[in-house]
């Protein structure tokens, strides 16, 4: 390239770094009139045009600078982001494979292939690549990517599993025929092992490790030790490798929880025999393994004593010795344990974790119990240090874990609550210099108390102890700004009591952000479409919704970059573990739950036509094949309820369920359903339409039954995650979606009419044909004339007519309920079935239609239904209205804080109650006079959309193009 | 008491524990894979028997010629686990790698001025302060202890390849630096 066109293309570059994208476009049309044939310019302007949305004059653009096959360094690059910009990794791949044919000597363009099938997951091609890069440049590195790469195809959902052990043993061919030993680099080493692992080659695992070289590497990295300890237990050199944990212990100082594991595990395993010992071994095996026994309890006294309060790994051995020497009925002395419980808790009793630390030993009874309930009873609750205080709370976690039923009446809940509250607010007083961005010494005493409050209204249903908790941690709040777990507990408690917006707040506070998004935003986004004012222009919930997804898009853009540079940096131990990363965040549950979150409160906003309905089914139809991953952190929430009972997050969840895969399934399948139905988009049509790669498919994709198949398939495991409500919702739309199957099935046009009228707006708008569609072939194509009669009307069934009269019942259920938190599940749901029907029936809008398939008596038959539901949709939101006024006033807030007497005679403020009161009587208000006014919406908007018609297939194409 | 292991990519759906503590930023994953993909056996985790993650350290090697040398670039433990000796036992692991793996002259960390818990650690474990970066936490802005809050000590503590302790220096907290003169 000349110098005088390397500077003038300079400035497009800088143009689009600075995301000046149509500058860009403007200095490459300028620079294309003189170069008209110059690939770069042209990759370039197709960059600039995908980051511009405009995906159809890109999609030409691209397609001639791949027909050029290209090699010059800078156009691939372009090119490149332009094609992950499309979602066309494969095309990718193709690109580099071609240019790296054309110049075979380049090593650079080698490893950029080898790349490109690395960031398609094309684990096959990959291996080849290497293997060609390997002959060609001898560099030992490629043989080892050649290696991994046989090993991630092995590991790959797509393989099928009798394949495995033979991509694996391709491995081990390959990695053994390497001139120099792995043991050379770590990363090597471990990959190595783990092949050998795989193949159950222990001897030969063994073999590498007991080299010095082996034996080093494992002392110095972690990684390498995890599988050699894993190595050694399954080659049954479980002594051995106590002997090692002991000799590290003793000369090294490792305080490793593993170390003592290994210990432990090597002195029972006399105590089970394997069959190699033969049957009379066992005794003598026995006797040894008392001896044994007795050794490694005097090793774990002895490193306890020298530890001291500076290290509990020795104390909690000691523990774990008695349990496990309990669970073989070999234990010596029968008040051992709770012997060794009570000195742990004199060392370790002021540390936060004790509690957790003697968790897996409460399991008491008997003389056991009581012998450990009265030593932890006399804990002094007098404290004047933090020390003592922490002693205190950790006597009281420990007594509440092992209460029993009868110990959990309403009046002995009622004693505890009084006793923490009380020495909650004594104990603030040990923290009042602490600076304000520092936690309380006393916060786990509020968190006790609201544990026990919970526990108070799961007991009487009676929500004044929910009042009570939420005044009480919002006080924390003021005490200790930070405390991540009173919010917590907190926005699961203002969605139960109806007041989503108090919820919101708290949980922005949390500052949530990045891979969080998945872990944590369950806790606000669970159905949530029950609190969404979506219907009345208020996106703030459906916005949530979107910006908790930005990670899903970050993950499918980055990820695999690591992963490529793992590969340069030959980290190979890192590799599979990206993968498994990548693959759970790209396929999590919680962003499919989202999703669908964000469809119904969608529907509820924007006007239902064919477009929402095109790109949402294909959409749904990409997730409905998804392996899911329940990535979602539930154990986040510190649990201080007894192990007899349900634990804080049971009791917290919304309507008493937690949805899960079951509950996606279901509403997956109803909305393809529906949507299927009011589309024209069949496969063939889509497979023409859709541009970018399919997702990858497991290697079982193909002998799982027809969609159609798959839509109506129910399973009562499915459907116990559901509410009542829901559960009535989807009967109705399965209903609905039966009886309107045959008459979709009649009227929907042919494809090859579908796909002519795409065909042609697409050339009206960019002035190219459509790819791959051959129009001469389609010009033809009209709505033949139907041969068969259509189907003959019948009346809708009773599922669909007697829904929305039965909701009216419901409702009046509902409405005496103090939180309005069931009153909007009904509700909004009742709208969602209205929006449901909108979606089935649109088709039949127009009046041609109706006239020429013979439709006139179903569509009387819809109005029947559609003025029905309106009629009570509009009796819902005006009840919701009358509430929505009651909850505001100042007798709902008196009535608040009246209720609020457990923790105002603790000494919480009456004012601060108030204010409380406040803002969840307002949120109420709020969120009630909101649903209302939506519902009020959606009916009219119901009601006018019968006189339109909306069918604009005009815009089918370029919605897809510009969204997949 | 506690499991010593590498850190690994999944960790990132169980760190919240750790995480929603105010002290403790949440990064983008590329940050937390980009470390994972050079420097793997500088980040690792401690965890509870129940599998609780209970803290980590993050860190790297970088520096040429005598400046060769790891560097912590995150260490955190969740509140409930902290006086527990658990950042001692994640620095020696990282002290021990960076000898014994990268030969590296010496390990450093910064710390704020005012975080006087932290530093005292530190020196009990053999570092020194090296220099004090001016303005290196910007975000939290002036608090209450003034500039102690947004300046920084660069810490040091030399390797066995380092024998004559080259790269420290005994009035470290007066070698004033501004946070662009540091990586």
């Amino acid at each position: 390239m000349s110098a005088a066109l390397d500077r003038q293309i300079r400035p497009i570059y800088d143009a689009l770094d600075t995301g000046s994208n149509k500058s860009a476009i403007v200095a490459c049309n300028k620079l294309l009139k003189k170069h008209p044939q110059n690939e770069l310019i042209k990759a370039l302007k197709a960059l600039a045009l995908v980051r511009s949305q405009k995906v159809e004059e890109s999609l030409v653009l691209c397609d001639e600078v791949l027909d050029s096959k290209p090699t010059n360094d800078a156009v691939l690059s372009a090119m490149t982001h332009v094609l992950r910009g499309l979602g066309r990794h494969k095309d990718m791949v193709t690109m580099f494979e071609e240019a790296y044919k054309q110049q075979p000597f380049n090593e650079e363009l080698g490893a950029q292939t080898f790349f490109a099938n690395v960031r398609a997951g094309q684990w096959k091609s990959a291996q080849q690549i290497a293997t060609k890069m390997h002959k060609q440049f001898h560099d030992d590195r490629y043989l080892y990517w050649n290696v991994m790469s046989a090993v991630l195809q092995a590991n790959d959902a797509a393989t099928p599993p009798n394949m495995r052990t033979l991509l694996y043993k391709l491995a081990h061919r390959l990695i053994t025929s390497s001139p120099t030993p792995s043991y050379q680099n770590n990363d090597r080493f471990y990959l190595h092992l783990s092949i050998l692992r795989e193949l159950e080659l222990y001897d030969d695992a063994h073999k590498l490790l007991d080299s010095d070289i082996g034996r080093a590497i494992c002392s110095t990295s972690l990684s390498c030790n995890q599988i050699r300890r894993d190595i050694w237990r399954l080659r049954g050199m479980i002594r051995e490798e106590g002997e090692l944990a002991e000799a590290r212990i003793m000369n090294m100082k490792d305080r490793n929880w593993l170390e003592f594991l290994s210990i432990l595990d090597a002195t029972f395993s006399y105590f089970t025999p394997s069959e190699a010992d033969g049957p009379s071994s066992s005794e003598t095996s026995k006797s040894e393994g008392l001896e044994h026994l007795a050794k490694t309890q005097e090793l774990f006294t002895r490193i306890a004593e020298e530890d001291g309060p500076k290290d509990r790994s020795a104390g909690l051995a000691l523990l774990e010795l008695e349990k496990r020497a309990r669970s073989h009925g070999i234990s010596q002395d029968s008040g051992r344990l709770v012997g060794l419980m009570q000195r742990y808790f004199d060392q370790v009793g002021d540390k936060a974790c004790c509690f957790e630390d003697l968790k897996p030993y409460l399991a008491l009874e008997g003389e056991d119990l009581a012998r450990w309930t009265s030593f932890l009873e006399a804990v002094p609750s007098s404290f004047t240090t933090p020390a003592e205080l922490r002693r205190l709370m950790n006597a009281h976690k420990l007594l509440r874990h092992n209460l029993t039923p009868p110990q959990l009446t309403v009046e002995a809940e009622t004693a505890r609550v009084t006793r923490y509250l009380d020495e909650y607010l004594r104990g603030l007083k040990l923290g009042v210099d602490l600076p304000p961005t520092e936690l309380q010494h006393a916060d786990d005493l509020a968190l006790l108390a609201a544990n026990v409050l919970v526990n108070l209204w799961k007991l009487t249903s009676d929500e004044q102890y929910l009042l009570n908790a939420v005044t009480l941690l919002e006080y924390a709040l003021t005490k200790s700004k930070h405390s991540f777990q009173a919010r917590l507990i907190l926005i699961r408690l203002y969605r139960l009591l109806g007041a989503p917006s108090l919820a919101l707040e708290h949980y922005r506070t949390l500052g949530i952000k990045q891979v969080q998004h998945d872990t944590l935003s369950h806790f606000i986004l669970s159905r949530a479409s029950t609190f969404s004012l979506a219907s009345t222009g208020d996106l703030t919930l459906a916005t949530e919704c979107l910006e908790s997804t930005q990670i899903y898009i970050s993950n499918s853009q980055e990820t695999s970059d690591f992963v490529v540079r793992a590969f340069t940096a030959e980290k190979y131990s890192q590799i599979p573990e990206f993968i498994v990363f990548e693959d759970r965040l790209d396929n999590s549950l919680q962003r499919d739950i989202v999703k669908m979150e964000h469809l119904r409160m969608r529907i509820s906003h924007e006007p239902i036509n064919s477009d929402i309905i095109d790109m949402e089914l294909i959409e749904l139809k990409f997730i409905f094949d998804r392996t899911h991953h329940d990535n979602r952190d539930f154990d986040i929430i510190a649990n201080y309820q007894p192990r007899s009972s349900d634990s804080i997050h049971l009791q917290t969840l919304l309507f008493g369920k937690q949805e899960s895969l079951g509950w996606l399934w279901t509403f997956l399948k109803l909305y393809i359903r529906a949507l299927q139905q009011g589309s024209d988009l069949d496969d063939t049509v889509e497979e023409k339409l859709l541009i970018g790669d399919r997702p990858k498919q497991t290697f079982d994709a193909d002998k799982r039954p027809p969609l159609k198949e798959r839509l109506v398939q129910k399973s009562d495991q499915e459907l116990v995650e559901l509410t009542q409500d829901e559960l009535s919702f989807v009967e109705f739309a399965s209903a609905l979606a039966e009886w309107l199957e045959p008459y979709h099935d009649y009227t929907r046009p042919p494809p090859s009419v579908v796909l002519a009228e795409a065909a042609k707006q697409t050339e009206i708008k960019t002035g190219h044909p459509l790819k791959g569609v051959d129009l001469q072939e389609l010009n033809g194509a009209t709505t033949p004339k139907k041969e068969e009669e259509p189907p003959a009307v019948t009346e809708p069934p009773e599922l669909v007519t007697k829904y929305f009269d039965s909701l009216k019942t419901r409702f009046a259920e509902v409405r005496k309920n103090p939180s309005p938190t069931e009153v909007l599940h009904v509700a909004t749901l009742a709208q969602e079935a209205l929006l449901l029907f909108t979606v089935e029936t649109l088709r039949f809008k127009p009046a041609s239609v109706v006239k020429v398939n013979k439709l006139g008596g179903l569509v009387a038959s819809f109005k029947c239904i559609r003025s029905e539901a309106i009629s009570v949709l509009r009796e819902i939101s005006s009840e919701l209205l009358k509430q929505s006024e009651a909850a505001g006033t100042q007798e709902s807030r008196k009535d608040f804080t009246e209720a609020c007497e457990i923790v105002t005679n603790a000494g919480i403020d009456h004012d601060f109650t108030l204010g409380v009161a406040k803002k969840v009587t307002d949120a109420r208000k709020k969120v009630l006079e909101g649903v209302s006014k939506g519902l009020g919406r959606v009916s009219s908007a119901t009601n006018l959309t019968s006189l339109r018609t909306c069918r604009t297939e005009a815009k089918l194409q370029q919605e897809h193009r510009s969204t997949v | 008491m506690s499991v010593l292991r590498p850190f690994k990519a999944t960790d990132m759906f169980k760190f919240n524990n750790i995480n929603l503590d105010i002290w403790t930023e949440t990064y983008g994953i590329g940050f937390y894979l980009n470390y994972l993909s050079r420097w793997p056996d500088l980040c690792c985790v401690q965890e509870a028997p129940s599998g609780r993650m209970m803290g980590y350290v993050i860190g790297k090697a970088e520096g040429v010629s005598t400046e060769w040398h790891g560097h912590v670039t995150a260490i955190t433990v969740a509140p409930e686990y902290r006086r527990l000796s658990l950042a001692r036992k994640m620095m020696r692991l990282v002290e021990m790698v960076t000898d014994e793996i990268y030969k590296g002259f010496f390990v450093d960390l910064y710390v704020r001025c005012a975080n006087t818990v932290a530093i005292e650690m530190y020196e009990g474990m053999g570092y020194s302060v090296y220099r004090r970066v001016r303005e290196y936490y910007g975000n939290l802005g002036l608090g209450k202890g003034g500039r102690d809050e947004e300046d920084a000590f660069d810490m040091r503590k030399p390797m066995s390849r380092d024998p004559n302790r080259r790269s420290v220096r005994a009035n470290g907290r007066d070698m004033i630096v501004s946070a662009h003169d540091v990586s």
